[in-house]
């Protein structure tokens, strides 16, 4: 496991020392609106969301070193329990709220349990058991086909303040940011660098004497949790969620972005969802020059390979390369 | 009483099926630590190549000749291309296997597209026996006695031939099998061939008794291959005979009591063995 390693430390200390660069992204984000299209926007209020899923797995994939194929049952648990909130009730902010944190008390649960079951044996067991719960979710969901409307998916409507789209894209940037910050925190903590040591070695860790169990745990509970949340985000976005959020393929994505963006800084998750979405957008776009394109899923599945095998850290650490090769240059010079 | 036997014939066939899917699960897992997720994309490749040869030729036999071969393909070079280079990293093993999973179950559909593709039974095997009561169907004793036959072969040549030794000595210690002088990349490469194989065969025969295939039969079945394996103990060809067996009967029982509940009892059963047993039913202790 100690092969895949995060971007070493002195590039990681410029990179992440580099607030000057996040507050000007943060900028730029948040004058886009202005300059683009609904389309745009609706588009950046997916990859904000689905950025915040992708980091929460990258807590687990890229900080404790363990792989979750049942991820989006967290994010599912977010959205169904924002749709089914307000499906039933008078859509509020504070039902809202209130079906936000239901979801997370029920998301945080069952984190603990799957994470107790699978990760007392072996991490990979951790792989094949959230993949077995994973379908148990979405069987579930679809049998559950008076409350859900299964894979047709079920409407409902949001406060109408949620519906001015202007408004709901700074909604979920801030979301982005604090998300960011808070996940910044937890993996910069004591706890967080406990994580980091398990991965690279979970005996030594094991034998310096951490209860390795109970961090890995507490490590799926925050990512279950950070999930979640992004799933109640992407719920109120799409005014629509059917079985689909639940599925494996949901959770692939998210470990595409990250390890294509760069696994084990939160930074790649954000990037890899970006590259996905928009290069999706563009490439299954292409499908009328050629049928081909239909297939770009391909393209995503070799580019993904092709990273694990020769850039494990992703392209945010093929930028780090590039711009160590250039700063040094300049330095000869 | 009629309906108990139909259901156990029925639950047995699909639980060799099961078996032949997750014995090079198991095996592939307990020599080389891979935990192969394109596993169940081997199996949807034999199971497409099976049915396509046996419409083409007419003759089932051909049809399960040339699921073999393209699993024996399909595996030989994954694990040449991709696999061989990271032995030994279990987390690359599983995002790199998690790719080929990606990148194989697109690419049948650039021919196939997503629709289902039917899937029939050979002629000779459609007709069922009727005993009073009780229906027996051709085409599963057919597969009772073929998972019988590959059980039976296997063992014996876990058992009894050189290679065998080797490969569960190299279950038991890697190290010192490549110590002695054994090449241990060659027994790995034979395995992930013979469990690739083992799962198209799987494909093959399970397409008739599913009717129809899609390209994501591979992922449907893989979860029911690593739920057995994991009950059964990774690593292990008796237990996972016994999971599978185990998993089959118990899907086929609830799926008559209770449909819904079919695949919830799986999951059931897989708990309550990793609460008790974490390291399954016949595995070595807990690592």
């Amino acid at each position: 496991m100690q092969q895949i390693k995060t971007v070493a430390p002195s590039v990681r200390k410029s990179l992440m020392n580099n607030w000057m660069l996040q507050i000007i992204i943060v900028v730029i984000l948040a004058v886009i609106p202005f300059i683009t299209g609904r389309p745009t926007q609706n588009m950046l209020i997916l990859i904000f969301c689905m950025s915040v899923f992708a980091m929460s797995y990258d807590i687990l994939l890229g900080y404790t070193g363990v792989i979750s194929f049942g991820h989006a049952m967290f994010f599912g648990i977010g959205a169904y329990g924002i749709s089914i909130y307000l499906a039933n009730a008078k859509a509020t902010m504070g039902n809202i709220l209130l079906a936000t944190l239901i979801a997370l008390a029920v998301s945080m649960i069952i984190s603990v349990f799957i994470g107790f079951l699978s990760l007392r044996v072996k991490n990979t067991y951790y792989a094949m058991i959230t993949l077995a719960f994973a379908q148990v979710g979405v069987i579930l969901a679809e049998k559950a086909r008076h409350i859900t409307n299964g894979y047709d998916g079920m409407t409902f409507r949001v406060s109408s303040v949620l519906m001015n789209k202007m408004l709901f894209y700074y909604i979920a940037l801030g979301f982005l940011v604090l998300s960011f910050i808070f996940m910044w925190k937890f993996t910069t903590s004591p706890t967080g660098r406990v994580l980091v040591a398990i991965r690279e070695n979970e005996q030594r860790a094991k034998f310096i004497g951490f209860n390795t169990l109970r961090y890995k745990i507490i490590s799926t509970v925050v990512a279950g949790a950070m999930a979640s949340l992004a799933g109640s985000m992407y719920a109120i976005h799409m005014r629509f969620v059917s079985t689909s959020v639940l599925g494996v393929a949901k959770t692939i994505d998210a470990l595409l972005a990250t390890v294509i963006g760069g696994m084990g800084n939160l930074y790649g998750a954000i990037l890899g969802t970006g590259i996905v979405n928009f290069a999706g957008e563009y490439l299954s776009k292409l499908a009328k020059v050629h049928p081909i394109f239909e297939r770009w899923y391909i393209i995503f599945g070799l580019l993904y390979i092709l990273i694990v095998l020769f850039a494990p850290q992703g392209v945010i650490g093929l930028i780090k390369k590039i711009t160590n090769k250039i700063a040094a240059k300049s330095v000869k010079r | 009483m009629d309906i108990f036997v139909n259901l156990t014939i029925a639950g047995l066939s699909t639980g060799m099926m099961y078996y032949l899917l997750s014995s090079g699960l198991s095996l592939i897992y307990g020599l080389m630590g891979v935990l192969n997720f394109a596993h169940g994309s081997v199996f949807m490749y034999g199971a497409y190549a099976g049915v396509l040869v046996f419409g083409l030729t007419g003759s089932f036999t051909f049809g399960i000749i040339a699921a073999i071969v393209v699993g024996a393909i399909v595996g030989y070079t994954m694990e040449r291309l991709v696999i061989s280079r990271v032995y030994g990293q279990h987390l690359a093993q599983i995002l790199l296997t998690t790719g080929l999973m990606l990148v194989l179950n697109e690419l049948i559909k650039i021919p196939f597209g997503s629709n289902i593709l039917p899937a029939f039974q050979p002629e000779a095997l459609q007709s069922s026996w009727q005993i009073g009561e009780i229906v027996i169907v051709k085409y599963r004793i057919f597969l009772i006695i073929i998972g019988l036959v590959v059980a039976t072969i296997l063992n014996a040549v876990m058992a009894k031939t050189k290679l065998g030794m080797t490969v569960r000595a190299g279950v038991q210690n890697p190290e010192m099998v490549q110590v002695l002088g054994i090449n241990i990349k060659k027994v790995f490469s034979f395995v992930f061939i013979l469990g690739s194989a083992l799962s198209a065969l799987g494909g093959i025969l399970m397409a008739p008794a599913l009717g129809a295939i899609n390209p994501e039969i591979g992922l449907m079945y893989q979860m029911t291959g690593f739920m057995v394996v994991v009950i059964g103990g990774m690593g292990s060809l008796t237990g996972t005979l016994f999971s599978s067996l185990l998993v089959g009967l118990a899907s086929s029982y609830t799926a008559y009591v209770y449909p819904d509940a079919a695949t919830a009892v799986i999951v059931i059963v897989m708990i309550v063995v990793l609460l008790i047993k974490p390291s399954g039913l016949f595995g070595k202790g807990a690592e």
